[in-house]
């Protein structure tokens, strides 16, 4: 195939995506993203050009999956919401935890469940998050999700809030994309635990393509969990982007165990003096799987903090990639990074890939990182089948130790026990389940 | 085999190790070991370092990276080098490790109840709930002197060198094998520890029971009394006798005995 016959290949989807975008543009809800907008982000897009393979910060993510999808055009909707008559369509929903308010996305668009009553939910005020996001050029896929949202919500909290989003998948989005799209806004002091949880599965390959914005105002703290269990027909892109303002806290623990493959793309922006993220994510691969984050932290105030921790099992043919780029401003002194990215690999095909990348414009700045990936250790694994365990349990066993420190870190007791459930049930022992400490 | 006590004469061995040949990579460790254990008795292997002591001890725990040259071993009869380490420790053969592993992010008691039951299950018991199995388990704490909040912690994870000693006790204890070896369980503990340790391991001597010791000094043979004695050197037993022997290497050190050593 000649260079130019591979650049016409490559350049298909976002063809396919800049011309669909112009047929069906002008029928886009103008309240969720006005045409403007849109039109902007479809320049862009065109500008940035389709992610590819050559690019560093794509090297890792499954395009090909992207390219498998028939079109980028959401469904269209029905007259009484997504979710009317085709319920049956739905997978079963994990039951709702006490205390936390659901927000529900079917496809892309809100059921007509009532919104959290500490927030004010609404579409038509996406430009009041300061302007839109401007998506890095690693997180470009956002921009899909600008050109072509159907629906949106946008959460103001103030004082304290549990929220539970939940992100669903359909059988109607089968080879066809859908682009939930939540703004969360913190006031100051505000203390919110957010749970985001993506479920459901089409039954053909289907894009879906999420973007959370969070603002968090000075003094604000928000808790996420994020935890994506999707079926194996799903494409997954996954844009966050957040402020953290001064002595704000935001804390991400993200599960990704779902879908066909995952890219996430996430920028934080850590703005305020004092302002901290701490980041734990687990993500396990199977059969092949792709999940691919990129992750950046910039520190552009002084004493701002980050703390990175990713652990990811990859089993036969999956691939993991984690790469976490902090970059710290000549304005931050005092700043303190730390990354800790460990993968293991078991199978024999498998592949992880983990690039911790520290970038420090200042002194007096306190950053470490550590990356390793290998195999479950031998002296662990004799260790416990000395003591008679079977070789699958003790294996799972030091998988669990393995990924322990970040289940560990779900401070919400129902909810970590669903994550580990659900963590139990792709690494196929669910013996294991309470062996953590 | 003239250290052996008359007593045992008659009984078959529980633990037979016949001409055992071990590599370790391209060099040999063991070189012709034998050695016949019987139920009842407490044996002691010593030896300087490097002498194959610890080998002998993980070659029968069956850990992987040794080469079986030539030899036999039989436990109660069976071959036990065609089984895996999960299944000679379900037969009833415990390796106490001189270095136990820390896993973090693995609780103790799950450890511990997992141990239990599969060993249970192999003997056609019942596995025990958690409530009998907590029983059991707080019997042996109190001997070891080992504090309930262990079992919620991560194994081994964080302990000083002597907790770790005891928890290889306590995970003795309450799997009560068939045969213990016991790997310089003794090395790094201080007195108290030590005499802890020694209690342990003699409230698990039985008629039905073996315990292999294998340690550099004979101070903790001064309280577990062993039966027998084996000096080792150079991948061989050299010298065996009863507990007098020990005390005679701590007098005379070991170079004699290597001297002595045949080959």
């Amino acid at each position: 195939m000649s260079a130019a016959a591979q650049a016409t290949v490559r350049d298909q989807p976002l063809e396919r995506a800049l011309r669909e975008f112009d047929t069906a543009a002008a029928r886009l809800p103008e309240t969720v993203v006005s045409l403007a907008a849109r039109r902007r982000a479809a320049e862009r897009l065109g500008k940035l050009g389709w992610p590819s393979v050559r690019d560093e910060q794509w090297r890792y993510a499954n395009l090909r999956a992207l390219e498998r999808i028939a079109t980028f055009l959401p469904p269209a909707r029905t007259d009484n919401g997504a979710a009317g008559g085709q319920a049956a369509a739905l997978p079963a929903l994990p039951a709702p935890l006490p205390g936390f308010q659901r927000l529900i996305f079917v496809d892309g668009v809100r059921t007509a469940a009532a919104p959290p009553a500490a927030a004010t939910a609404g579409a038509g005020v996406v430009g009041a998050l300061a302007g839109e996001p401007g998506w890095a050029p690693e997180q470009r896929l956002g921009l899909l999700g600008e050109m072509f949202a159907q629906d949106g919500a946008v959460l103001q909290i103030a004082g304290e809030a549990q929220v539970e989003l939940l992100f669903v998948v359909s059988a109607r989005a089968a080879r066809a994309a859908v682009y939930p799209r939540v703004q969360l806004q913190l006031a100051p002091g505000a203390n919110v635990t957010l749970i985001e949880r993506h479920l459901g599965t089409a039954d053909a390959p289907a894009l879906v393509c999420a973007t959370v914005t969070a603002e968090l105002a000075r003094g604000s703290q928000l808790q996420h969990y994020r935890l994506q269990q999707y079926g194996p027909d799903i494409v997954f892109s996954d844009s966050l982007s957040a402020r953290v303002q001064q002595d704000a806290s935001y804390r991400v623990r993200q599960i990704v165990i779902g879908a066909d493959s995952t890219r996430t793309s996430a920028d934080v922006r850590l703005a305020g003096r004092g302002a901290a993220v701490n980041w734990q994510a687990i993500a396990v691969g199977r059969a092949g799987q792709v999940h691919d984050t990129t992750l950046k932290v910039e520190h552009a105030a002084a004493g701002t903090h980050t703390e990175e921790v990713f652990r990811g099992i990859a089993d036969e043919r999956s691939r993991l990639a984690f790469s976490g780029h902090v970059l710290i401003q000549p304005g931050a002194a005092g700043a303190q990074a730390r990354q800790s990215l460990r993968g293991l690999i078991e199978g024999a095909g498998a592949e992880i890939d983990l690039r911790p990348r520290l970038e420090i414009h200042t002194d007096e700045v306190s950053a470490q990182h550590g990356a390793t990936t290998g195999r479950l250790d031998e002296n662990l694994l004799f260790y416990l089948l000395s003591r008679g365990l079977d070789r699958a349990t003790a294996r799972a066993l030091l998988k669990w130790a393995f990924l322990g420190d970040v289940l560990r870190a779900i401070e919400l007791p129902s909810l970590r026990e669903q994550a580990e459930r659900s963590t139990a049930g792709v690494l196929q022992d669910v013996l294991a389940v309470g062996a953590l400490t | 085999m003239s250290a052996q006590p008359a007593s045992a004469l008659a009984a078959k061995p529980l633990l037979q190790i016949s001409d055992l040949h071990v590599k370790a990579g391209e060099q040999p460790v063991l070189r012709g070991i034998s050695l016949a254990v019987r139920t009842g008795e407490v044996h002691a292997i010593m030896g300087p370092n490097g002498s194959g002591k610890s080998t002998l001890a993980h070659v029968l725990a069956g850990r992987p990276g040794y080469e079986i040259v030539s030899g036999s071993v039989s436990f109660e009869g069976r071959d036990l080098l065609a089984l895996a380490p999960e299944a000679r420790a379900r037969a009833g053969l415990f390796l106490g490790f001189q270095y136990p592993v820390e896993i973090p992010g693995v609780n103790n008691a799950y450890l511990l109840k997992a141990a239990l039951n599969a060993a249970r299950r192999e003997r056609g018991l019942p596995e025990l709930d958690a409530f009998e199995f907590l029983a059991l388990v707080r019997r042996q704490m109190g001997l070891m002197r080992i504090d309930e909040s262990f079992l919620g912690r991560g194994v081994n994870e964080g302990f000083s060198g002597g907790e770790k000693k005891r928890n290889e006790i306590l995970q003795m204890l309450v799997l009560e094998p068939k045969l213990a070896l016991l790997d310089e369980t003794d090395s790094g503990l201080d007195i108290d520890a030590l005499k802890v340790v020694a209690d342990g391991v003699n409230s698990l001597r039985a008629p039905s029971r073996a315990i292999v010791l294998i340690t550099h000094y004979q101070r903790l043979l001064d309280y577990v009394v062993p039966d027998c004695v084996h000096v080792l050197a150079r991948g061989r037993i050299a010298l065996s006798g009863d507990r007098t022997l020990a005390l005679e290497l701590e007098r005379r050190g070991y170079d004699w005995v290597a001297d002595a050593a045949p080959g």
